[in-house]
């Protein structure tokens, strides 16, 4: 009832003028990169970063959050009338929804999708409601011991589930790793990786980062694919009022869509991706006629929408509660925190109450937001992806060095953000996943604070970690996640030898 | 052999953060859990991940989509964005922009310099615009320094 109480409060804040009108221009400008190929949250919210600098930190928060539901509605329209992803939660969403568009039904799908994100959106921002103060209970009891352990699970499991293979996440956590430690030592004034550039010694900062990996890099990967340049938008056909048949398709996948998504947001998983596949497999297998699945089952729409909804809603709360990032767009958003000097996790619930209570009920609010502006005006938005992508990718970059340069005014960061772009380039081509490396980015700093802050007050002894039950727990899980997938490859390997023979 | 070379290349940049490490200054009572802990950690990591990619690339278990790959329209993204970061001091944000927007454009296949050109203009004059006027930031005029 406490959280009761709270919300209420947060409501009063999310619902003055100035905050409506935040969370509306963060669901629009959700929706819009949404639909756009080759943009996302996590860029988005990088690129505002140095301009939301003078804003008050709970509209600007306000705006973000909503910035990200909007980007997982928006992400379906391109899904179903373009075959591209608009995000890489939708990925899954192209193979029915396009279907269904192909066979006149693009209106039913895109409304299914709209429908089932806001009922997956909003069912997601109560249990964040009421969960996420009882992570809050549980973060009290969490040392410097404990939070190393927390983040040492965190990196094993998005290395080990994104991507195309263990070694390749692993190998994209370590950049990650690698670029934060460049800069001046926090603790010691100790210069790091510096090789005696002045500018160095600030570090690298996560925006560079993150743009040169999401904007540039993507870039250059999209002008190296010739094959990709040309895509068929489908027009909308149909009506965006479901028929009966197809609301009583519908609603159980939303259901069941949702109680995977949040979960698996809410775990060190990295995110949407993960929970819209299981759920896409979960309706296949359910289905009373699984062979209409891969030629536009609505069912195959339905739950990976609400999936991927309802785990944007399970990342906050890991986030909020412990600080800890799930997902490249949270990593950004702990930056962003960072930026305004908020420390996210427990004390934040307590310090900044009105703040948080006031971003969760702005969710509320903009989900209704989002279904308005996503179901009548689907029509409008579609206009969009007719932006011929010679033009959208200049744009792009245009701003994506503008976003960079005005971080600090500096030439330098440009310099940085080539090399970054190269590399996101080369991760991109050879398929390494990104998000690793942006996690590994922003928690590396983090651990490694915690990790000596425990030595510290364990006087040098290593066993702290070991010793502490809730620590060993957690570094056991995290050992686990690292050996299953290698036990079973090397398994996997030994039988197709035998095969082979 | 593309694999090969990625391996050696992570291992080459775990030498250098090792190295870096190697050569702090660490004053005595930070020594045991001090800066360098964390350098060698991440130092081991990447040449384990460049080791085992390069042992793959070897035994050709390490697979990569065969794609073709428009190496000439990267270089055209790249060079756009070198001559960006060496024109924005001396020519100001709007040229710059515009000579990158229009590298860009090229490089993804695009042919109708006109349209391209208009909306570099327009594009960059009013991001110039917005962000100086309405956000206060600075941005280097350059060649434009008076005329806005």
């Amino acid at each position: 009832m406490e959280a009761f109480s709270s919300l209420m409060d947060g409501f009063a804040t999310a619902l003055t003028p100035i905050n409506l009108m935040w969370s509306l221009v963060g669901v629009t400008l959700g929706t819009l990169i949404g639909i756009l190929p080759g943009i996302g949250p996590a860029l988005t919210i990088a690129l505002l970063l140095p301009v939301t600098r003078t804003l008050d930190p709970t509209g600007a928060f306000i705006m973000f959050a909503g910035l990200y539901y909007g980007a997982m509605y928006g992400s379906s329209t391109t899904s179903i009338l373009l075959n591209t992803p608009g995000e890489s939660g939708s990925i899954i969403t192209a193979l029915e929804g396009n279907q269904m568009a192909r066979r006149g039904r693009g209106a039913a799908a895109l409304a299914t999708a709209a429908i089932g994100s806001f009922v997956a959106g909003t069912i997601g921002t109560l249990l964040l409601s009421f969960l996420a103060p009882v992570f809050v209970k549980l973060a009290i009891m969490f040392g410097p011991a404990e939070y190393f352990a927390l983040m040492v699970l965190a990196f094993a499991t998005v290395s080990t589930l994104l991507g195309a293979s263990m070694v390749r996440g692993i190998t994209s956590l370590m950049i990650g790793l690698a670029f934060g430690l460049a800069g001046t030592d926090i603790l010691t004034g100790q210069p790091r990786l510096v090789f005696g550039i002045p500018s160095m010694l600030r570090g690298i900062d996560t925006v560079v980062v993150a743009v040169g990996l999401f904007a540039v890099g993507e870039a250059l990967y999209m002008a190296s694919r010739r094959d990709l340049r040309e895509a068929v938008i489908l027009p909308i056909r149909g009506s965006l009022f479901m028929t009966r048949e197809e609301w009583s398709r519908s609603w159980k996948p939303w259901l069941r869509g949702t109680f995977l998504g949040f979960p698996f947001g809410a775990l060190p998983a990295g995110g949407t991706e993960i929970p819209t596949f299981l759920s896409y497999y979960v309706e296949k297998k359910l289905s009373k006629n699984p062979r209409e699945f891969g030629q536009g089952a609505i069912e195959g729409v339905a739950g990976p929408e609400a999936a991927n909804n309802a785990a944007v809603a399970g990342v906050l709360v890991p986030l909020l509660a412990l600080g800890l990032p799930t997902s490249a767009t949270a990593a950004i958003l702990l930056a962003a925190f960072e930026q305004y000097n908020i420390q996210p996790g427990p004390q934040l619930f307590s310090a900044s109450g009105s703040l948080v209570w006031g971003l969760i009920a702005s969710l509320y609010i903009g989900n209704v937001m989002l279904l308005i502006l996503n179901l009548p005006l689907a029509g409008l938005w579609v206009r969009l992806l007719s932006i011929p992508q010679p033009l959208l990718y200049g744009g792009i970059l245009v701003f994506s060095t503008l976003g960079v340069y005005s971080l600090s005014n500096s030439v330098f960061d440009l310099v940085l953000l080539f090399v970054v772009g190269i590399i996101g380039f080369l991760m991109r081509r050879y398929d390494f996943p990104v998000a690793p490396a942006i996690i590994g980015l922003i928690l590396g700093p983090m651990a490694e604070a915690q990790f000596r802050r425990a030595l510290t007050i364990s006087q040098g002894d290593p066993s702290v970690f070991v010793t502490h039950p809730l620590s060993l727990g957690l570094l056991l899980v995290a050992l686990l996640v690292l050996a299953v997938p290698a036990v079973f490859s090397v398994v996997r390997a030994a039988a197709a030898r035998k095969a082979a023979l | 052999m593309a694999g090969l070379l990625i391996g050696l290349g992570l291992i080459a940049i775990a030498a250098v953060i090792a190295m870096d490490a190697m050569n702090m200054r660490v004053p005595p009572v930070h020594a045991k859990v001090g800066p360098r802990v964390f350098p060698y950690l991440v130092s081991c990591g990447l040449a384990l991940s460049g080791a085992a990619i390069a042992w793959q690339a070897w035994s050709r278990s390490f697979l990569v989509e065969a794609q073709d790959t428009d190496w000439g329209a990267v270089a055209v993204v790249a060079a756009g964005l070198v001559l960006q970061i060496n024109l924005l001091k001396p020519l100001g944000f709007v040229p710059a922009a515009i000579i990158l927007f229009m590298a860009v454009t090229f490089a993804f296949g695009s042919r109708r310099f006109l349209r391209d050109g208009i909306v570099a203009i327009i594009l960059a004059v009013v991001t110039y615009l917005a962000f100086t006027r309405l956000l206060g930031l600075q941005l280097p005029p350059g060649i434009l320094k008076g005329v806005f």
